[in-house]
């Protein structure tokens, strides 16, 4: 290869999307705030209808259009129930509203995109490369992009899902149109008809099979896109399979992932239904059809009683951002229901780490407990220090380090020879501890020839389980506080060159201007802080069986002289 | 005035039409014009007139034009070349909204394939037309149920087409198109996707509603039988090119080329020739003047042995033998007493239908036109030789 100079690709789209995100921001936010009140009324509303009457109505509706068969309406019966008994349901109700709003913007551009490139093979020329980019390209490059235009939250997941789910639309539409047969639309056009209506009345009617074929496709794909669009922030239950991956928790990962087949099998079989041959009713008897509207008006007349007579809460709206690892998770769900306790509303937003740096810069959330510093999170907080505002420490005496099974000989990271067959075990590739591991590498001389694996704090924690368990050589990125500490015999690695990092704390950070709008709360942020030890408490509690939030009210129970203290 | 007038009309597919254009013009083969120009010849410098009222059939094997032909003329194929005239309006020139207007009003089309809407119920097809023109939904499907009446099948009006056989589905088809009551019907091998029998009856059914509705009819076949029995005029087409225009009698027994004469080959000529091709000239006694001894010298000059008998009107009132002209003289009686009974025909009866009536009769056949005089009498020997597959026989008419 001749020495040419790179093509500076990354830079030109970097600037490419920073360019759109500034000139472009008043369209974005008006999207961003106009779809996120559409789809919070939507979620709103969904979870407003009381869940037994949800799933007796579903079942009632499923046994309405599959006469004489039992297995979908069971089906529909026991999975609705199955998911409510997981406590899943608010989840639940959450994906159905990202998949709803993601597949109907998709119907509505891709309809009539794809009847576009039907008729016009110049416009198709142009369309169906973009569609292939569309499709092919990993749905998580969309995710950075979607956080840049449209921040944190279900707006950049539905616009991460469409641009993953509507080529299908397009195509199938496109597919359908063209396979109306010459001989029909000749006859068409023998009788005078318009372009329009020989679309309406031959070519859509007769294509309608294929393009509700592309529908389904595009809702499956939509749902397959729920766990990464969870990443920036979208609620349900993708959220709850990223953060079980995070932790590599197997049962709540799979309890998550099943809530998302049963849905999409719901959603799948009720789509199919629509498909019929011509003719062929959807419902044959006219009963059925008004039974199905008696039912689904009985739904949403269930839902505005409901909403109706519960009662609002009336506490300040208040976003903690969190990052779902576990010393956060039990540090955020320990302030979140202690705020709760004092009559906040608190949403809690797990989020990717750089995220929610960002999010908080542009003040989509208002706190988070989360910043490791001085060291770890350096270059973030350099990056935002400027649009963020550091409270200062909630917690002392972090830390950062290589770490090894007490069994293991080797004290110091300059005597690792060739241990754990010279590889370390990381974390989430961009975290902050896997930039300064990897510095740590490059400036001994003895880990040349290393590798540093990057996996997921959940997969470092299983790795290191089972390495424990049969006392095999292990060496992995390790912090505390965190509850590996409690469970097994552990040991830090000295670090004469001090690259990991000296000792650390974490930190309370804010937006900009929340002193100004909400002294009281940010001054409850300001106070808020705890021990290493209990942190590790509530993380083993967590670590035990417990729910994160049953761990934060019991130590909250039993510290409830430091939690008052903040708010003091 | 023709109903539709053609002229000159031509239509390239492809890129380059003016060079492929220039190559035809030279005589050049269709397969050198595609290999040069990536253009294919349509159809070429087709003249023709189309009175009201007639059935005119093209007709050509696959390839050579015929459906471009006709879908030229509706313009759902736009010409290349050449003008078309419609009640001597050139429609070749009206715009987008005109056309929609002529297709919705003058003429319909009906498909080799029926082309009915799956999706659409009998009435909802048969409907179509009106409803685009905004018809209102009494009206509209009051007229189609008409139509389907007229075509038998109103009491399956709300099934489906693929609940039809084919038969009735082209029945629908047709109905369809009658429904906008248009001059004129376009119909694509319309009969082509039928099985013979029911071909058979469809296009008996056709020449019937020809008789009542008077519609111009252009009728595409690749089949001459189908064509020589429906078609007033029939146009012989090869490789886009006309090749004869003329009635199915001038086409049999004056084939323009060799093309059109191994085209006619197999074709079965009883049910083409009529009386009128086949008859020799009647030789005729008028027996309110003459008497036995004139009939019978006449017979002897033409050295026949029998000849009609007419009155002073020249009304043919039956066959006069030798032999009772010689009875008659001898007797004494009048030549009225003489005559025998007669077969007749009509001018257009075809041969296969004489057959029957000369083998059985004892005399000639007489062909009387519609004021009873005799135009002329077939023997059994103008028969035989009008089936010989001899070419170019000259039958007197």
């Amino acid at each position: 290869m001749p020495n040419l100079p790179k093509v500076p690709l990354e830079s030109w789209i970097s600037e490419g999307v920073n360019w759109l995100t500034t000139h472009l921001s008043g369209l974005f936010n008006l999207m961003q705030r106009s779809g996120q009140s559409i789809m919070d009324g939507l979620t709103n509303g969904l979870t407003a209808i009381p869940m037994p009457l949800m799933i007796a109505g579903l079942t009632v509706i499923a046994i309405l259009t599959t006469p004489k068969k039992y297995g979908f309406p069971l089906f529909t019966l026991v999975g609705l129930a199955l998911i409510a008994n997981q406590n899943l349901w608010s989840d639940l109700m959450s994906t159905v509203t990202l998949v709803i709003m993601a597949s109907v913007i998709s119907l509505v551009i891709g309809i009539p995109l794809g009847i576009i490139t039907a008729k016009s093979p110049k416009t198709a020329a142009i369309v169906k490369p973009i569609l292939d980019f569309m499709q092919t390209m990993p749905g998580f490059v969309y995710l950075i992009p979607a956080v840049a235009f449209f921040g944190i939250g279900v707006v950049p997941g539905v616009f991460a899902s469409i641009i993953f789910a509507l080529p299908p639309m397009v195509r199938m539409t496109d597919l359908g149109i063209r396979q109306v047969p010459v001989a029909l639309v000749e006859a068409a056009d023998s009788f005078g008809s318009t372009t329009w209506q020989k679309l309406i009345k031959l070519e859509l009617p007769n294509a309608r099979n294929t393009i509700l074929a592309g529908a389904n496709q595009t809702i499956m794909l939509a749902l397959s896109m729920v766990v990464t669009a969870s990443m920036i922030g979208a609620p349900g239950l993708g959220r709850g399979v990223l953060s079980a991956v995070q932790r590599a928790d197997v049962g709540s990962g799979f309890v998550n992932g099943l809530g998302l087949v049963i849905l999409a099998i719901i959603i799948d079989r009720f789509t199919q239904k629509l498909n019929t041959k011509p003719g062929q009713k959807l419902v044959t008897r006219p009963w059925r059809r008004w039974a199905i509207l008696a039912t689904a008006l009985i739904m949403v007349g269930g839902g505005v009683v409901n909403a109706a007579t519960s009662q609002k809460s009336s506490g300040q709206k208040v976003n903690l951002g969190y990052v779902s690892w576990d010393s956060e998770v039990a540090s955020t769900n320990v302030l979140a229901e202690s705020l709760r306790q004092h009559g906040y509303d608190v949403t809690m937003t797990p989020l990717d780490n750089a995220v929610l740096w960002q999010s908080l810069a542009n003040g989509q959330v208002d706190a988070s407990v989360c910043a490791w510093l001085p060291f770890t999170h350096k270059a973030l907080y350099d990056r935002y220090k400027n649009d963020i505002t550091l409270l200062g420490p909630n917690l002392h005496g972090a830390k950062t380090g290589f770490v090894v099974p007490d069994y293991m000989k080797v004290n110091s990271i300059a005597d690792l020879t060739n241990e754990a067959n010279k590889t370390i075990t990381g974390i989430e590739p961009g975290a902050g501890e896997m930039i300064t591991a990897q510095k740590t590498m490059d400036s001994y001389a003895n880990l040349q020839g290393w590798n540093l694996l990057s996996a997921s704090s959940g997969a470092m924690a299983t790795a290191l389980d089972k390495a424990y368990k049969t006392k095999q050589d292990i060496v992995v990125t390790g912090w505390s506080p965190h509850w590996m500490f409690s469970k097994y015999k552990l040991k830090y690695l000295q670090d004469p060159k001090g690259t990991m990092g000296k000792g650390e704390s974490i930190n309370t950070i804010t937006r900009k201007n929340l002193k100004k709008d909400n002294p009281k709360f940010e001054k409850v942020m300001d106070k808020f802080n705890w021990t290493k030890e209990d942190m590790e408490s509530v993380m083993l509690d967590i670590q035990n069986g417990a729910t994160p939030k049953q761990a934060a009210t019991k130590w909250l129970k039993s510290h409830q002289k430091l939690a008052d203290s903040w708010y003091k | 005035m023709a109903k539709v007038e053609i002229k000159h009309l031509t239509k390239i597919f492809g890129k380059r039409p003016k060079a492929a254009l220039k190559m035809v013009k030279q005589h050049k083969s269709k397969d050198e014009i595609v290999e040069k120009t990536g253009s294919t010849v349509g159809v070429y410098d087709i003249n023709m007139s189309i009175d009201e009222g007639e059935i005119f059939v093209i007709m050509g094997l696959s390839g050579s034009g015929k459906s471009t032909l006709i879908r030229l003329l509706n313009r759902l194929i736009e010409p290349t070349q050449g003008q078309l005239f419609i009640d001597g309006e050139e429609i070749t020139k009206f715009n987008k909204k005109q056309m929609l207007e002529i297709r919705r009003q003058k003429m319909s089309m009906v498909f080799q394939n029926f082309g009915l809407f799956p999706h659409r119920t009998l009435l909802e097809n048969t409907e179509y037309g009106l409803e685009i023109q905004g018809v209102n939904k009494e009206e509209r499907r009051k007229r189609a149920e008409h139509a389907l009446d007229n075509a038998k099948l109103l009491s399956y009006k709300d099934q489906y087409p693929s609940q039809l056989s084919g038969g009735m589905q082209q029945r629908v088809g047709l109905a369809r198109a009658l429904t906008n009551d248009p001059d004129i019907l376009l119909m694509d091998e319309a009969f082509s996707a039928l099985d013979p029998l029911v071909r058979g009856e469809m296009q008996d059914e056709l020449l019937e509603l020809q008789a009542n509705v008077q519609k111009t009819i252009i009728f595409i076949t690749h089949d001459l039988n189908e064509a020589l029995h429906i078609g007033d005029h029939i146009a012989i087409m090869k490789d886009g090119e006309l090749q004869q225009i003329g009635t199915g009698e001038e086409i049999l027994t004056h084939p323009a080329n060799e093309y059109v004469k191994s085209f006619i080959g197999g074709v079965d000529r009883s049910k083409v020739l009529t009386a009128e091709s086949i008859m020799i000239p009647a030789l005729t006694t008028n027996i309110d003047v003459d008497g036995p001894t004139v009939a019978l010298r006449k017979m002897a000059d033409e050295e026949v042995s029998g000849l009609v008998a007419v009155n002073r009107k020249r009304e043919m009132l039956g066959y006069l033998t030798s032999d009772e002209a010689v009875k008659a003289r001898r007797n004494q009686t009048p030549l009225s007493q003489a005559v025998m009974q007669m077969p007749t025909v009509d001018l257009d009866t075809l041969v296969v239908d004489i057959m029957p009536i000369i083998y059985d009769a004892q005399t000639p056949v007489a062909v009387v036109d519609g004021n009873k005089h005799a135009r002329g009498v077939i023997i059994r020997g103008s028969v035989l030789e009008a089936l010989a597959d001899t070419e170019g026989e000259e039958t007197d008419a």
